[in-house]
């Protein structure tokens, strides 16, 4: 794990964090396929939407300590804001398509059918 | 085939009965008076009752033979019952709402005239079991067009544009409700930017500006907008009224094809030449995002419930607002004889026949 | 120069193509090289009708492609697996903006024809005069183009779909034809053997019939070769330095075209120190989209619709996407407090797009150091109005076509079920709350004499530099409001027959 590119470390607990916040029907071995794809995806980026992932993922990472975890998701979930939404709806995106293309059969919430 | 009072304009015979809403209208008084014209080819041997707001109104249509006036405000809906069963409103009779408020007094106007009054109107022609009724709409429950290029076709998705907007197409739905609900035969006109005799003070102040070369030109000039006659817009009334299309139906009525707010000014400045009146050329360059910031303004002080005319015109000014009549021609037969030039033309001498200064 | 290869290469042995191999006891780290006389960079539509073009008329050609060779039919057609092994970036390429636009870059042998939608366009004629007399084209012939483009769909089995429209194009055209807008079947690249139909075809891209014709005549393809920089010296390119493996090989040429795609092409020749009138002026046919739900099935997952409306041409126009279940997904991911239910329905879901042509434009630009290119976009007011309204002129369409819901996809955006809900849809719009995407892309090297904007010359020649050339959807000086395939190949044959003519092959 050590070795995986910066920009996966540093989005991994954050994007298992937002699945698991949008979708709590998510069964564990679905949101650990779907990180996985997505720490794949961020790490072929191209450089500029990497190094600006990067960046945004370690600001989120920084401020999301111990308490403050849950509700730094729950105002980054809900809110559109600049760049941080940016890193939300990519996050969203892959992770929703990746999920209804592997298990088309999934429920609203994320679990299986 | 102008003028002729012979042609057809329609499968429906011409009612028993006609009654007119907003009747001492610009609109209205139009209506009032090709409908009773012997000359006109909109003319109706069969009696006109026109509802009327106020005694002074009813003034208006005193000297119009065939007309017979009621009083009643569309904004009270028990008035309007009233009205119908005075004028014995039934299966033989149409009934062309034209009452409405384009420039009010108080921004409540348009949701209690517009909206209110539509209801108030639709549920009395149910009532009553009128035969048909023509609802006279707008183009302002469709907005403003994307781009320049733009026309709106035969049917569009609904972008109220402010105030006036919303309250026209909320009586737009109020018909299409009642029609969709079995309970009315109901069909309605959209149109544009109209001009013509019988106009109000506001289309004076306009033929002054462009006499005096005065007249704002937003970038260039070049953004679109159709218009219409009066005479062509109750050919399209009279056409609608008479068709046998299906209640609910709705069809833009406006002159042959838009003009650019340059081409309008040039034409209108040629007819008060062709009428006898000075006029100098061209209007004053005002640059584009003006009209944005007019129809900001606009819109924040309808928002405070304020309502300032000169500023909503200015920002409309700005905008293209262009319809396309094909399938009115198609489905309706109709044909807007009378052009920008003449019918400017004809505004003009209605004008200066009443002794109205031009400038 | 290395025999003919007359057989369809596979992958394994097409990477192999034309490079030296290092034979025992040789330096592990010496340099590879290969010679070509023409080095063409990329292998998409322009690149292979190009390298047809020249192996036929006898040039020593070498395609340098910077993927992979996937045959058609091995990965299912706009699944993640197919973003992952033929698309730039796992797909995930975006112009910076406000807002973003999301796009795709195809990066395999064949680039873009392999993954697209296969419909095809020719040149529309009215737009052709107008970047000829605009950007000062000489002898930009509508007539060749359009023989050019009989050859075209000749080569490519362009036809109509056989049999029945599936769901998704019935219900374009049918809520079409109800509001009276102009619309019609869009013939594909496809064939169709016997007793197939629709999405069973088999796709006309350009590994299936421009690439094999190209080594048939002496071409070799080198897949996995990325080009780096071009090397120049007294104005003319001599070489190309380029990696395969990690590793470096050296690329010495007479002449190369450069046909890496809107964004890679003006990326290459900025890192090669050209840059005049280069990658300034990207166009893109902006869309944005909704998922429209049914009371029938109607999805399709692995294809997309033919029909397309045309009634607003060229401002706008509407067509149908991709709607696989996790497509369907993506759509609804906007607004998905709202929307998420839906996802359940997809069966009877299938998602639609309006496209505009846009007054804005954008920048390619390469940046020291780092591997991709910075691509930034603008849309001006006018393009967001446009694409208001276009996306609420198709959910009318939508409803006219009997849709139970329509769910566009921004954030906030209201279900529309009746006509009042398109009103909301209006009011609530705003582009920066869209997924605004687009999968055309063209314009960053516009070709003509125009100096003040050209960055080629009528035949695609870099201004300047007289042996590199651009021929790809670089060239189109604007985007053509159409799918530009057939736009861009017929552009490309026509430089590439000039070039044959003016230029004579070596030997």
């Amino acid at each position: 794990m050590d070795s995986a590119p910066l920009v996966e470390r540093l989005a991994a607990p954050f994007v298992a964090q937002l699945l698991r916040h949008d979708l709590p029907g998510l069964p564990s071995a679905h949101l650990d396929d779907t990180v996985k794809f997505i720490r794949r995806r961020f790490s072929s980026l191209p450089s500029f939407v990497r190094f600006g992932v990067t960046v945004i993922g370690a600001v989120v990472r920084a401020i999301s300590i111990g308490p403050a975890e849950q509700p730094v998701l729950r105002f980054l979930a809900a809110r559109p804001l600049p760049l941080f939404g940016e890193y939300v709806r990519l996050t969203r995106s892959l992770g929703y398509a990746y999920i209804w293309e592997t298990w088309p059969d999934t429920l609203a919430d994320g679990t299986p059918s | 085939m102008a003028d002729s009072p012979i042609s057809v304009l329609g499968p429906r015979p011409i009612p028993e009965h006609t009654i007119i809403t907003g009747a001492a209208g610009w609109l209205g008084q139009g209506l009032c008076n090709l409908l009773t014209d012997p000359t006109s080819r909109y003319y109706r041997p069969t009696p006109i009752t026109g509802i009327v707001r106020n005694s002074e109104e009813a003034a208006l249509l005193a000297g119009i033979a065939g007309v017979t006036t009621l009083i009643g405000d569309v904004t009270d809906a028990s008035a309007m019952l009233n009205a119908l069963a005075d004028a014995d409103a039934g299966p033989t009779t149409d009934l062309i709402h034209t009452a409405g408020v384009i420039h009010p007094v108080r921004l409540s106007d348009f949701e209690a005239i517009n909206a209110g009054g539509t209801r108030n109107v639709v549920e009395a022609a149910a009532k009553a079991g009128v035969r048909r009724m023509v609802h006279v709409s707008s183009n302002s429950p469709f907005g403003l067009n994307p781009d320049r290029n733009d026309t709106f076709r035969h049917e569009e998705p609904y972008r109220p544009y402010l105030g006036y907007g919303l309250s026209k197409m909320r009586g737009e739905q109020a018909v299409s409700d009642a029609c969709r609900a079995g309970i009315l035969d109901a069909v309605m006109v959209r149109p544009p930017w109209f001009y013509g005799p019988w106009q109000p003070l506001r289309q004076t102040t306009f033929f002054k500006m462009v006499g005096s070369g005065k007249f704002p030109m937003f970038g260039g000039g070049r953004q679109r907008r159709s218009m219409v006659y009066i005479e062509n817009l109750v050919q399209g009334i009279v056409r609608a009224e008479l068709s046998d299309a299906s209640p609910g139906s709705a069809w833009w009525v406006a002159d042959a094809q838009a003009y650019t707010v340059a081409e309008i000014v040039s034409t209108v400045q040629a007819a008060r030449r062709a009428e006898g009146l000075q006029s100098k050329d061209g209007g004053i360059k005002v640059p584009q995002f003006v009209a944005g910031g007019a129809v900001a303004a606009d819109r924040l002080l309808q928002r405070f419930g304020k309502y300032k005319q000169e500023i909503h015109v200015l920002g409309e000014m700005g905008a293209t607002i262009a319809c396309d009549i094909s399938v009115t021609r198609a489905e309706l037969g109709y044909d807007p004889e009378i052009d920008l030039l003449e019918g400017m033309r004809r505004s003009i001498r209605w004008c200066q026949a009443r002794g109205i200064d031009l400038g | 120069m290395s025999a003919a290869n007359a057989n369809r290469p596979r992958a394994s042995e097409s990477r192999g193509d034309g490079v030296r191999r290092r034979s025992p006891g040789e330096d592990r780290n010496a340099d590879r090289s290969l010679d070509c006389e023409i080095l063409i960079v990329g292998s998409g539509a322009g690149g292979s009708t190009t390298a047809t073009v020249l192996a036929e008329a006898g040039f020593d050609v070498l395609i340098a492609e910077e993927g992979a060779w996937v045959d058609q039919g091995s990965v299912i057609p706009f699944s993640l697996a197919q973003m992952d092994s033929q698309y730039r970036s796992g797909g995930v390429t975006v112009a910076l903006g406000a807002p973003s636009i999301a796009y795709t870059e195809g990066r395999c042998a064949g680039g873009g024809t392999e993954v697209n939608s296969g419909l095809y366009r020719r040149p529309p004629g009215e737009v052709i005069d107008r970047w000829r007399s605009q950007y000062q084209i000489r002898d930009l012939d509508p007539a060749e183009l359009d023989s050019i483009a009989d050859e075209v769909e000749k080569e490519l089995s362009v036809c109509l779909t056989p049999g029945t429209p599936s769901e998704p194009s019935r219900i374009l055209r049918d809520g079409a034809e109800a509001l009276g807008w102009q619309n019609s079947e869009i013939p594909r690249w496809m064939t169709y053997p016997e007793g197939t139909t629709g999405f069973r075809g088999e796709r006309q891209s350009m590994t299936r019939t421009y690439l094999p014709r190209a080594m048939a005549a002496g071409a070799r393809l080198v897949t996995g070769l990325t080009i780096d920089r071009l090397i120049t010296s007294n104005g003319r390119a001599t070489s190309a330095t380029a990696r395969q493996d990690g590793r470096p090989v050296t690329v010495r040429f007479r002449h190369v075209i450069v046909c890496g795609g809107a964004i890679q092409t003006p990326a290459l020749l900025q890192r090669s120190g050209i840059r005049k009138h280069i990658g300034r002026s990207l166009a893109v046919h902006p869309t944005v989209k909704l998922a429209a739900r049914f009371d029938h099935e109607v999805n399709v997952p692995d294809d997309v619709p033919v029909h397309q409306v045309k009634e607003f041409a060229p401002a706008l126009s509407f067509g149908g996407s991709a709607s696989n279940p996790g497509l369907v997904a993506l759509s609804l991911s906007d607004s998905w407090r709202d929307f998420a239910p839906a996802v359940e329905a997809w069966p009877s879901i299938s998602v639609y797009y309006a496209a505009i042509t846009s007054e804005g434009r954008g920048v390619v630009q390469a940046v020291p150091g780092m591997r991709d290119p910075i691509v930034t976009y603008r849309l001006t007011r006018r393009d967001k109005d446009l694409l208001r309204s276009g996306l609420a002129r198709l959910a009318l369409l939508m409803l006219a076509a009997g849709a139970q819901e329509v769910y566009p996809s921004f954030r906030g955006a209201p279900i529309v079920r009746n006509r009042g809900d398109l009103a909301t849809l209006q009011e609530r719009f705003a582009a920066a709350k869209a997924s605004v995407m687009t999968v055309h892309l063209c314009s960053t090297v516009p070709l003509g004499e125009d100096r003040s904007r050209c960055g080629a010359d009528s035949y695609g020649r870099v201004h300047g530099y007289p042996n590199v050339f651009v021929n790809d959807a670089s060239l189109l000086p604007d985007a053509p409001g159409v799918n530009p395939q057939g736009s861009v190949m017929a552009l490309a044959i026509r430089n590439a027959r000039h070039f044959a003519r003016t230029e004579r092959p070596r030997g």
